[in-house]
């Protein structure tokens, strides 16, 4: 393995950094868990003395929201909310509090904390003008009255490297539709491809992503942070969001003058994985409100290993670049942003006949040896975004109106694993299967200002889309023009803790498929035309009980109009062959209409706690007339039996409930518990619903090295910063939801749950003065497993990937002194 | 100098460029024949019986529409028992147009390509591949069946595409035809 030894030798290195500590908490996680609690009771308890109370002005006596209150001896802060509160935990002492606003004169005062203190501070306003002082800010955003997970930071670091797919996994109640050990399409409480809307810089991901082993044509490094919207999302995000919507977020342009940039590089022990990724970004001094940033990433992996074997032809090549500009001045800014994705996956060759020795037997894997060489069969995509955004802000009432437009052109061709027979035809080396897609969209938002506790915003968005395949190539998806326009409102009142929030859609699509058919012998052009006007309407609620607990409530009811892929698909790929409803509709069945879900989520959250924090969501989505993709029995070609599915559609309902839990049981020591179940039912067949995933549950145990004081002669704890280590175990259920006739539908019986054990370290290492470099080592299936997932489409006859070591490093980059 | 109702109409403007976009593009551009995209739509296989034996038997598999939709249409052979048969294997594509003879290109390149033949059950049909190509390997383009006692049973056909690895099994490669016919001999 090519990495591996390099790695080796970090992983030791890191390790020599390590503090004894760390190897004694590793040791009382592995060994005492038991002793945990035990302990927890006795040092900590004395430190959660709760220190509150209400910053106003002295004068008016009104609440000041956003008033900054730092304890002195700890530096903590804590920043007003809309009640004037602010609050802390702390041990018994004896503390300074300094409370600051804009435009205020600062005060301090000095507690004895023994028992729970309230101390409230009457600020006065501050004579001092505030000349030449420019304050930006974004209006807070109505928090989202879903359940809403972020991937940011250092959760979001722990999967660089990663495809966007399988980084989303982190979150729970997300999972995955894989296609071998490179594809990922990311599934929210069961709902996946058309379902999911993924929004890239906040335009809206157009191109091949129907396809179930189409991952999404995102660079994962482009985003600092990553929003998860789990559940009915379709108001704000587009009528098919009816399984939540996917934010993929560069951070803002830089908005003070310099230059910086940051550096990742990967490195991955089990399919010799190398990424690298750097981010320029600055303005320059004589125009600070011009910003740039360039950003580039490179990905390259050879053949992936199973604990037993090497997967054929699993390797990757990705390049990705995209770049930024933008100009703001105090009431308007104006935006260009440009990225292209290319990829070349490659995908294991499905076994010829497979499906008639699959039942009972497994067919033995295609023998192959470590490489990075590509091989066929192959997907090569190329995914290019433009997009130009501006805002302007109006006077009064008139709040701010936002405008963006994007072009964006999806290349996808698929290799087979067939070369073709004639040799001039083998030579151009062009894909069997082709896809193009073009689509330019525009969206309008406008978000007045209004008095009193309400707020909202309107929006209009419209779509133009066409879809081809190279002339010559062979047909799956038709040709079609897809015609979309949508309007909708939201609006939100929130009176104290509450927040109320409606919303209204209406969308029309049409949808004008051409495809090609030889069913009377000869070539001819079938050409349908469709047109559907689907509302859409949703009520949420928000509630908050003091600082540390949020409920929300959302009921939506959604229309989805079916997409090309499920009406008009038809023909093999990759030795599988699909086909869409309207190809072999039974006669006098009624033609593929649009999907209505209706949903209703509840959750309730612990944040910001300094003991307990998570959330607890509860959903349920009953969609009428889903469309859904199914096996049907296998398909005679000239070639043999293909293992073949069909579109179909049903009543369906999903029922289903995620967890998420992390308990510090000590200062340096949390406990953490992620689950997630879904139940997925046909009600028209009284069964369950085939490809749902399996029930998961992931418990863990993290170490962090207490921040702050640097003890004094260790050497290592100068240069290592906020140290921590992870333990963690994932289980997976078998999935025994499976429809009643899974015997005779389905290939294979899902496979056998499993457990997988991983471990993380990392911490910041300070190599010089300004340069603290973040490394971790991942390990993910530790033990070297060999299991199978319900969810990969290739689990009939591939296990998942072995044992696999991740180092990940993170320098950030500085040019010259930036302005102070 | 804009005012605000100036801006309002660019941005109506700006939001109406999909709709612009599709007003001028009228004319659909709609799937052309894909005369790029190799099949094999057609497999006929001829049996011809020694002189003064009869005349010849066809078995034919075709599939003119591909995968899915209208099936395939398969007659199988009835062959008369313990005879010698010359056998001639033919493969075209009808979607073109003339048909595509892929019959020619496998024979051009013969080192790159095996015919497998499998009967069930064996002792019905004892099938021989009579020519070889410029390494000497069987190809199976040219055939001799020799029938014995009468029965049922099927004859399977593979072709298997090996460039660059054929070596006179039917282990490398892909398979570019796998058809089975019903067998009768009498």
């Amino acid at each position: 393995m090519p990495s591996l030894g390099g790695l080796a030798i970090l992983f030791m290195r890191v390790f020599s950094y390590l503090p004894g500590l760390i190897a004694a908490g590793l040791g009382v996680a592995l060994t005492g868990l038991p002793a945990l609690p035990g302990r927890a009771q006795t040092a900590p308890a004395r430190c959660n003395l709760v220190l509150a109370g209400r910053v106003a002005d002295h004068e008016a006596g009104m609440a000041l929201l956003g008033a900054t209150a730092r304890l002195l001896e700890t530096g903590e802060v804590s920043t007003t909310d809309s009640a004037g509160n602010y609050h802390f935990h702390v041990c018994a002492g004896t503390y300074h509090l300094e409370v600051s606003f804009v435009g205020y004169r600062s005060e301090s005062a000095e507690l004895r904390v023994t028992t729970a203190v309230v101390r409230n501070f009457q600020l006065h306003p501050d004579a001092v003008q505030l000349a030449g002082t420019i304050v930006r800010g974004q209006v807070a955003t109505a928090p989202p009255t879903q359940a809403t997970a972020v991937l940011g930071g250092r959760a979001l670091a722990a999967t660089r490297g990663q495809s966007l797919g399988e980084a989303l996994l982190n979150v729970s109640g997300v999972a995955a539709i894989q296609t071998g050990p490179n594809v990922f399409k990311p599934m929210i409480h069961g709902l996946h491809s058309n379902r999911v809307a993924l929004l890239n810089n906040g335009v809206r991901q157009e191109g091949q992503q129907w396809g179930q082993d189409h991952g999404p044509e995102i660079d994962p490094f482009v985003a600092s942070q990553m929003t998860v919207v789990k559940g009915a999302a379709g108001v704000r995000y587009g009528a098919d969001a009816i399984g939540g919507a996917v934010l993929v977020q560069p951070a803002a342009l830089p908005d003070s003058a310099g230059t910086t940039g940051q550096v990742h590089l990967v490195g991955a022990s089990n399919n010799g994985l190398g990424a690298a990724s750097a981010t320029v970004q600055g303005a320059p001094r004589r125009l600070p409100a011009l910003a740039w940033r360039v950003q580039g990433t490179v990905r390259r992996a050879g053949l992936t290993r199973t604990p037993d074997y090497w997967i054929s032809s699993s390797t990757l090549a990705e390049y990705n670049y995209s770049a930024a500009v933008g100009w703001r001045a105090q009431r308007w800014g104006v935006e260009a942003f440009m990225s292209q994705y290319n990829a070349r996956l490659g995908l294991y060759p499905v076994p010829e006949n497979w499906n008639l020795t699959a039942r009972g037997s497994s067919v033995a894997p295609l023998p192959a040896s470590f490489t990075y060489e590509l091989e066929r069969p192959y997907q090569q995509i190329q995914h290019t975004l433009f997009k130009l955004s501006g805002f302007y802000k109006l006077n009064g009432w008139g709040g701010r109106v936002g405008l963006t437009l994007a072009q964006q052109a999806d290349n996808r061709g698929e290799y087979d694993k067939y070369r073709p027979r004639n040799d001039n035809v083998a030579n151009k080396n062009l894909p069997e299967l082709d896809y193009r897609n073009q689509t330019t969209t525009a969206d309008l938002r406008w978000e007045p200002r209004l008095p009193g506790n309400w707020g909202g915003e309107l929006g209009l968005s419209g779509t133009y889309q066409d879809n081809t395949y190279r002339p010559g190539s062979r047909f799956f998806i038709p040709y079609y023009t897809n015609v979309a326009a949508g309007a909708y409102a939201l609006g939100h009142w929130r009176p104290g803790p509450w927040l109320l929030e409606v919303g209204l859609r209406l969308d029309r699509r049409s949808l004008d498929t051409r495809r090609p058919t030889r069913a009377s012998g000869a070539f001819a052009v079938v050409r349908e035309d469709f047109a559907f006007t689907t509302p859409a309407a949703s009520a949420g609620v928000v509630r908050e009980f003091g600082p540390h607990v949020t409920l929300r409530a959302d009921a939506s009811l959604l229309q989805r109009a079916p997409a090309a892929n499920e009406r008009a698909s038809q023909g093999v790929h990759n030795g599988i062959y699909e086909e869409g409803y309207d190809i072999t509709r039974p006669a006098g069945a009624p033609a593929l209409g649009p999907e209505t879900a209706r949903s209703a989520a509840f959750s309730l959250s612990w944040h910001d706690h300094p003991r307990l924090n998570g959330e607890l969501t509860v959903y349920q989505s009953q969609i009428q007339n889903y469309i859904y993709q199914t096996p049907v029995p296998p398909v005679l070609d000239i070639r043999g039996l293909f293992p073949s599915y069909r579109f179909q559609q049903t009543d369906a309902r999903f029922r289903g409930l995620d967890l998420l839990v992390a308990y510090r049981v000590a200062r340096p020591l949390t406990l953490g518990l992620k689950a997630a179940t879904v139940v997925e039912r046909d009600l028209r067949q009284d069964d369950y619903l085939i490809l749902a995933p399996a029930d998961r549950l992931e418990g863990w145990v993290r170490y962090e090295a207490p921040a702050g004081k640097v003890k004094e002669g260790s050497s290592a704890s100068h240069r290592v910063r906020g140290f921590y280590a992870q333990l963690g175990i994932q289980s997976v259920g078998r999935q025994t939801r499976v429809p009643r006739d899974n015997e005779v539908r389905d290939y294979q019986p899902s496979p056998p749950g499993y457990w997988l054990c991983g471990a993380e370290i990392g911490g910041t290492l300070r190599l010089a003065a300004h340069t603290p470099v973040e490394i971790s080592v991942t390990a993910t299936n530790l033990l070297n497993t060999s299991y199978r997932d319900y969810l990969n489409r290739y689990r009939y006859f591939l296990d998942e990937m072995g044992r696999n070591l991740t180092l990940r490093l993170r320098v950030p980059l500085a040019f010259g002194a930036p302005k102070t | 100098m804009f005012r605000f109702h100036s801006r309002f109409r660019l941005a109506t403007l700006l939001l109406a460029t999909p709709f612009i976009f599709s007003a001028c593009k009228k004319d659909k551009a709609e799937p052309k024949p894909d005369e790029e995209n190799e099949q094999i739509t057609t497999v006929t296989y001829t049996l011809t019986p020694p002189p003064g034996g009869g005349s010849p038997v066809t078995a034919t598999w075709r599939d003119t529409d591909g995968p899915g939709g209208n099936n395939p249409t398969i007659s199988g052979l009835t062959l008369a028992a313990n005879t010698t048969y010359t056998g001639a294997i033919s493969l075209s594509d009808e979607t073109k147009s003339p048909v595509a003879d892929i019959t020619a290109e496998v024979r051009a390149e013969s080192d790159e390509h095996l015919f497998v033949y499998e009967s069930t059950p064996a002792s019905l049909l004892a099938i021989t591949r009579t020519d070889r190509d410029v390494r000497n390997l069987e190809v199976g383009l040219a055939t001799r069946v020799v029938t014995s006692a009468a029965g049922t049973g099927r004859l399977k056909i593979t072709l298997r595409h090996q460039p660059g690895t054929k070596n006179g099994t039917a282990t490398p490669g892909d398979t570019d035809v796998e058809v089975t016919f019903e067998v009768t001999v009498r």
